[in-house]
């Protein structure tokens, strides 16, 4: 007999939860990955060192807002089983505090945002929308060659997006999202030789010609469950960090300074940075085009990933 | 893509089209007649991070100005936006547009509403529509 098995997949999964139906539930799901998984009912019991990636009840989570910072390939809090979502105070408080993976949203959303997580984690292999979209989805890409062509972009998507049938308060969530993850890539991600953010206060309606590290690349696609919109960047320089901390604070903003990523934020459903340092940051913004918004998650879910360049 | 038209009629400005970087607003502020201001940005149709801090920035002048203030006839685009700044809770809103759902047909709408946010009837079946987001999403701005 021969045995065909999967790319080798190094690591652990520790499920943290306290509820053991919620276990049951996320150990067959992670289970899927063919990686050993460990579940326990709290922080103590658990066995965590660096090449393990926890699972972990955010209530849980929530009494122990620094063990994100414990050495662990990830940490990433769930809001468990059941149909309830997390709520937004605690994704803001989980944000604030540094947590790098914050599901929002609850089973069955839960199922495919985690299990598209923990794989992206073991594979290391954090780049493209495809690994959210079902097989067969078309995807369409933009290369921007000039900075003004960023209104140009966002029109053809929401145009694209209208086509397809979806309503207009998806295409203008679309454009809202396209046009800040557009503006973050050209205007805040490329820095000079000393490491200064020289394009933030460049007025947005000049011709600026983009060539190499400037090119910015924007894909989208649809498969009737999600739409997601990915921009790609060839600097590196996202902070995922100071990231969280703008997200998490977005409800109190007095709109001075740093409002793009959180307005995106603000019209996703999950907002996904991946980044390779110093080369190359992939922001995707996922829209669920199958539940009304009262069904979904009131926060949108966040992750922060690190990874080579594809 | 519309640029943002203005339009002033004594004390009432209507706005039409994008408030994004090639919006200006700040002039507007000194040509205003004097005394109390109603804005009616019904026309836009689409906000982005730096033309909401364009906005605000609008606001804020015509507060510090000791300009009453009211808006009527907000589009859903941007009242949903305002209602992500802390700084705006309180502004005077008489009526904005609002996504609203048909739970009958599946038809969606965006009708004329208040801080009520009464049931509207469908325009294609006549069946009560329910607002189709979260209350906060339009009622938080109307906290003090």
């Amino acid at each position: 007999m021969q045995r065909t098995t999967p790319t080798s997949l190094s690591g652990k999964l520790v499920v943290v939860h306290g509820e053991r139906r919620a276990q049951r539930s996320l150990q067959r799901l992670l289970g899927t990955t063919l990686c050993p998984v460990e579940v326990v009912p709290d922080l103590a019991s658990a066995t965590i060192d660096s090449d393990t990636i926890v699972v972990i009840d955010a209530a849980i989570a929530l009494t122990a807002l620094d063990a994100c910072k414990r050495s662990a390939r990830a940490w990433i809090a769930v809001p468990g089983e059941g149909l309830h979502p997390a709520d937004p105070t605690v994704v803001s408080a989980l944000l604030h505090a540094g947590w790098d993976h914050v599901v929002a949203h609850p089973m069955p959303l839960l199922s495919e945002e985690l299990l598209a997580t923990a794989q992206k984690l073991l594979r290391r292999d954090c780049f493209g929308l495809d690994k959210y979209m079902v097989w067969g989805s078309e995807v369409r890409g933009f290369t921007l060659e000039d900075a003004v062509e960023r209104d140009a972009v966002v029109s053809a998507i929401a145009s694209d997006v209208t086509r397809v049938g979806l309503p207009d308060r998806i295409g203008s969530l679309v454009s809202v999202i396209a046009d800040e993850l557009l503006a973050n890539a050209l205007y805040a991600a490329p820095i000079d030789d000393s490491g200064v953010k020289h394009r933030v206060h460049d007025p947005r309606d000049r011709t600026r010609l983009l060539n190499g590290r400037d090119v910015v690349t924007l894909r989208w696609s649809t498969d009737g469950r999600y739409l997601a919109i990915e921009v790609r960047d060839r600097w590196g320089t996202i902070q995922p960090a100071a990231i969280e901390t703008r997200l998490a604070a977005t409800k109190t903003a007095n709109a001075e300074g740093g409002m793009g990523l959180p307005l995106a934020y603000a019209c996703s459903n999950q907002l996904v940075v991946n980044l390779a340092p110093g080369a190359l940051t992939e922001v995707i913004a996922l829209l669920d085009i199958r539940y009304k918004p009262t069904e979904l998650a009131r926060s949108a879910s966040f992750h922060a990933f690190w990874g080579d360049p594809p | 893509m519309s640029r943002l038209q203005i339009d002033v009629a004594g004390n009432r400005v209507t706005f039409t089209g994008r408030i994004d970087e090639t919006a200006q607003l700040a002039p507007l502020v000194g040509q205003l007649p004097a005394g109390a201001v109603v804005l009616v940005p019904e026309g836009v149709t689409f906000v982005n991070s730096v033309g909401l801090r364009e906005w605000i920035r609008f606001l804020r002048a015509l507060r510090e100005a000791g300009r009453p203030v009211t808006l009527e006839r907000v589009a859903d685009v941007l009242m949903t936006q305002m209602n992500l700044i802390g700084e705006l809770r309180g502004l005077a809103i008489t009526s904005f547009f609002a996504q609203y759902e048909c739970p009958t047909c599946r038809n969606e709408d965006q009708p004329l509403v208040d801080a009520s946010l009464a049931p509207v009837a469908c325009n294609e079946c006549g069946s009560p529509m329910q607002l189709a987001d979260f209350p906060e999403r339009y009622l938080t701005i109307f906290r003090s």
